[in-house]
């Protein structure tokens, strides 16, 4: 592991603009009162301070993505009508910089969907090679956060390549892989080691300040019991209005769906984010809709979550605790007290 | 390349099947001289017409929309008209709030035997969506202007700061 | 007996015949409430009222349909049941009202901005409280007292029904009308004092952090298409599922031309926006234009059929264009 460094606040820009001359560099900024992942501008100033609004999800995977596009042709009468395929698999040299431990952890849920041997999704590889994170360590906690609990916290390097912690003055630069190393070199970092017992420091009082999680970790087990126990669900989920802001705003959330846009002779075949608590999700070509109900989509979030993911893959919870879902839930929807009491009514 | 390209502009019209479309016949039938930018979508009746398909035709880039039915107490439908008259009128008094210029889109009657009538409506709304020129885009907008409105509102409370 | 006090007994009284009667109560900080759907006495008593029930439960109703419940409201709130009635959407008969003088709301965004500016943040809210004049928001340790009039949600400011304009069930003394405070429509009077092109780039800028989760349709108590809404409907293809500012911007416009005359600018659109764009501008509008066309306001009069729903052979306020 290379030594570690340090970068001062004065010099942050000078390392950003050398990133950006090289890569699309993508940093928190501000816009309209939310905090979004946008393409490095050096007149406008990252925000770093709070966790953005929204996670670096569409760095990797966007909103919509063109697979390929494809044009009809036909030549004379009695031709036979050709197709061109212009397939999109290459992916920009990316740099996500400043997004806090959960947002580049989330990709560790994408990557055993993806990246498995079984579906190896080329679309999403390309991208996943491509993406460099630069992650911020938290050195405060929000009432939302709860990292802790699914296995992770507020310095947790997975998923991440640089890993930054801030001290006085500027941050701690770690090397986490071999992928991040590279963008040491920039001459505006300077040695760390004198600043790695502060940043200890910094990451330990932050863990301190989140507390002790409950003890969720029969939540598998707890959430399958209750699969049939629609009163329980429909308790749960009252509230809920059934929109898509905590499917959106999820770094975990890895759901697609697929759309041919076209018109005429051409078109593109689309790959778009879907959310499971959206009527169409399951809705079938026959009318029948297995998940009728809000209640019974919300099971399914949460399920999904904490019981069906984690049993096919290894006791991985598929939620990093960003704590996004509780926060910019119209209803405040807690998703954390749903496992609780779900985890509860096991017991009981 | 079509010899009109770059002359004209794209303007839709909907008409309504049992006058103003029989009007724009009319004015064919009778070799009225017409500006040729206007593509009719014939529909059954002015009530018909959502504000919706103007609202869609206009953000997806058409330069101008026309609207015409029967006139007022001649819907063949015997009222249409009339609840389409105020749906339009909201329309066109809300697309400037969108950024799309209100003389982009307009509204009007003409009947099966207004041949001449046709005419001239093609006639002065053609030219005035050429004096407009061709439509702004909203995938277009210079980041310039963007820059400028971005801070437009941070005083009327929709703020969170970072 | 305080008026929440009173709320809780009439609503005790009245649950046996109810499916359940919806409310708010505390939420998963100090800072945030939710709403609450009581089905027992140990429900009821979770009851909150104040500044922090920013939610309007009238959404709720439309989706009960056939059942018989209560629903505990702000004037605001009760425009939408109003509305909900004159479009024969929910049955008078199936619902319950229950209300109580209302001293208006915060906008959790303004408090934020505050939080911001006194160098803490709404994430770390550990206390509130609100006395009709001041609310004063713990977060990080500091207490910081923000004027009602100045965190108050944009509809209080500007509010004409503080008590429910319908109710089966009102408690306590009706809350004065407030006076209308002219940064209320500041939003609108800034999108007023653009030029066309500029407010093009206003919705370009704003409409292109939407992240499409249709927050603002399923928080709205008049979006009753629900899970048909034509957004989502492949045929007839309203709209695509590209990731472009026309696309997101088109659905704004179909949800504001399907209010057009109904809308009781509730703001649950805006306030549910998790990215905080200013859609419920664009609803201010057309309810001005609603107003100046045909006086009409939506959702005050039970009896009263909405504008678009009817017409007259000559309109007094439409000039058509001669030619």
């Amino acid at each position: 592991m290379a030594a570690v460094k340090y970068i001062s606040r004065e010099k942050l820009p000078e390392w950003l603009k050398a990133l950006a001359a090289e890569r699309r560099l993508l940093v928190p900024v501000e816009e309209g009162g939310a905090v979004v992942f946008r393409a490095y501008d050096p007149a406008k100033a990252p925000v770093f301070g709070s966790d953005a609004t929204a996670p670096p999800k569409g760095s990797v995977f966007p909103a919509s993505k063109e697979l390929f596009s494809y044009t009809y042709g036909k030549e004379g009468e009695d031709a036979k009508p050709t197709l061109t395929l212009d397939p999109k698999t290459t992916a920009e040299p990316t740099v996500v910089f400043g997004s806090k431990p959960c947002g580049a952890r989330g990709f560790l849920i994408f990557d055993r969907v993806y990246m498995g041997k079984k579906f190896p999704d080329p679309y999403y590889i390309a991208a996943r090679e491509a993406t460099v994170f630069v992650t911020m360590a938290c050195d405060t906690v929000e009432n939302t956060c709860f990292c802790h609990w699914v296995g992770s916290g507020p310095a947790d390097p997975a998923g991440s390549d640089l890993l930054l912690t801030p001290v006085a003055g500027g941050w701690l630069v770690e090397a986490v892989s071999a992928k991040g190393e590279p963008l040491l070199a920039s001459p505006a970092l300077t040695d760390g080691a004198a600043k790695a017992a502060e940043a200890e420091e910094v990451k330990a009082k932050t863990r301190a300040a989140l507390g002790e999680a409950p003890d969720i970790s029969t939540s598998k087990e707890a959430l399958l019991a209750r699969f049939d126990d629609m009163d329980f669900w429909r308790d749960q989920s009252d509230k809920c209005i059934s929109c898509g802001a905590c499917t959106y705003l999820c770094p975990t959330c890895y759901c697609f769906s697929i759309t041919d846009e076209g018109s005429g002779m051409s078109g593109k075949r689309l790959r778009s984010w879907d959310a499971c608590m959206h009527f169409q999700f399951t809705l079938e070509a026959s009318g029948h809709n297995p998940r009728p109900t809000k209640a019974h989509r919300l099971k399914n979030r949460v399920g999904h979550k904490f019981s069906y993911y984690p049993t096919l893959h290894d006791g991985l919870i598929a939620c990093c605790g960003c704590g996004r879902c509780v926060k910019s839930c119209p209803v405040s929807v807690d998703i954390r007290e749903i496992v609780q009491n779900a985890v509860a009514k096991a017991k009981a | 390349m079509p010899v009109l390209t770059g002359k004209e502009l794209r303007i839709v019209g909907f008409l309504c099947n049992w006058c103003s479309y029989g009007g724009a016949d009319t004015a064919g039938v009778g070799r009225f001289n017409q500006p040729t930018d206007l593509r009719i979508i014939r529909v059954p009746c002015s009530g018909r017409i959502d504000p919706l398909f103007i609202a869609k035709t206009l953000i997806n880039g058409a330069d101008g929309v026309l609207v015409s039915g029967c006139h007022p107490r001649d819907c063949h439908y015997a009222e249409g008209n009339f609840y389409a008259r105020r749906r339009l009128e909201v329309l066109k008094r809300f697309l400037p709030i969108l950024g799309i210029d209100p003389g982009r889109f307009d509204y009007t009657w003409v009947s099966a035997s207004e041949g001449q009538r046709w005419q001239k409506v093609v006639t002065a709304f053609t030219e005035q969506i050429h004096t407009l020129g061709p439509a702004p885009r909203f995938d277009a907008v210079a980041p310039e202007l963007l820059a400028k409105v971005a801070g437009a509102i941070s005083q009327g409370g929709n703020r969170v700061a970072a | 007996m305080s008026r929440l006090e009173e709320l809780k007994t009439r609503i005790k009284e009245a649950l046996p015949g109810l499916e359940c009667v919806i409310g708010w109560q505390k939420g998963y900080d100090a800072l945030h409430n939710t709403p609450l759907f009581m089905r027992s006495a140990e429900d009821v008593d979770k009851l909150e009222w104040g500044a922090l029930n920013v939610h309007n439960p009238a959404v709720y109703l439309p989706t009960m349909a056939g059942k018989k419940v209560g629903v505990v409201v702000k004037g605001c709130d009760s425009r939408s049941v109003v509305e909900l009635l004159q479009e024969n959407l929910i049955n008078r008969d199936n619902i319950v009202i229950f209300a109580a003088g209302c001293d208006g709301v915060v906008d959790l965004t303004k408090v934020k901005a505050k939080l911001a500016a006194a160098g803490t943040g709404a994430g770390v809210v550990t206390a509130v409280s609100a006395d009709g004049k001041t609310v004063s928001v713990t977060a990080g340790g500091k207490t910081v007292a923000m004027p009602m009039a100045e965190v108050a949600a944009d509809k209080c400011l500007r509010c004409q029904y503080p008590n429910a304009v319908l109710a089966d069930t009102f408690v306590g003394t009706p809350a004065p009308q407030p006076t209308p405070v002219p940064s209320a429509n500041a939003d609108l009077d800034a999108l007023d004092a653009m030029s066309v092109p500029d407010r093009m780039a206003f919705w370009r800028y704003h409409m292109d952090r939407c992240i499409r989760c249709y927050a603002c349709r399923n928080a709205c108590p008049m979006c009753v298409c629900r899970d048909h809404c034509i957004a989502q409907s492949r045929e007839p293809h309203w709209l695509s599922q590209d990731d472009s500012v026309t696309e997101k911007l088109m659905f704004q416009v179909v949800h504001a031309m399907h209010l057009a005359g109904r809308c009781t600018e509730c703001g649950e659109c805006q306030r549910a926006c998790p990215m905080d764009i200013p859609v419920l501008a664009l609803k201010k509008h057309l309810n001005r234009t609603i107003h100046d066309l045909f006086d009409y306001q939506a959702g005050v009069d039970a009896a009263a059929i909405p504008p678009l729903l009817q017409f007259k052979t000559e309109e007094v306020n439409i000039k058509e264009r001669s030619w």
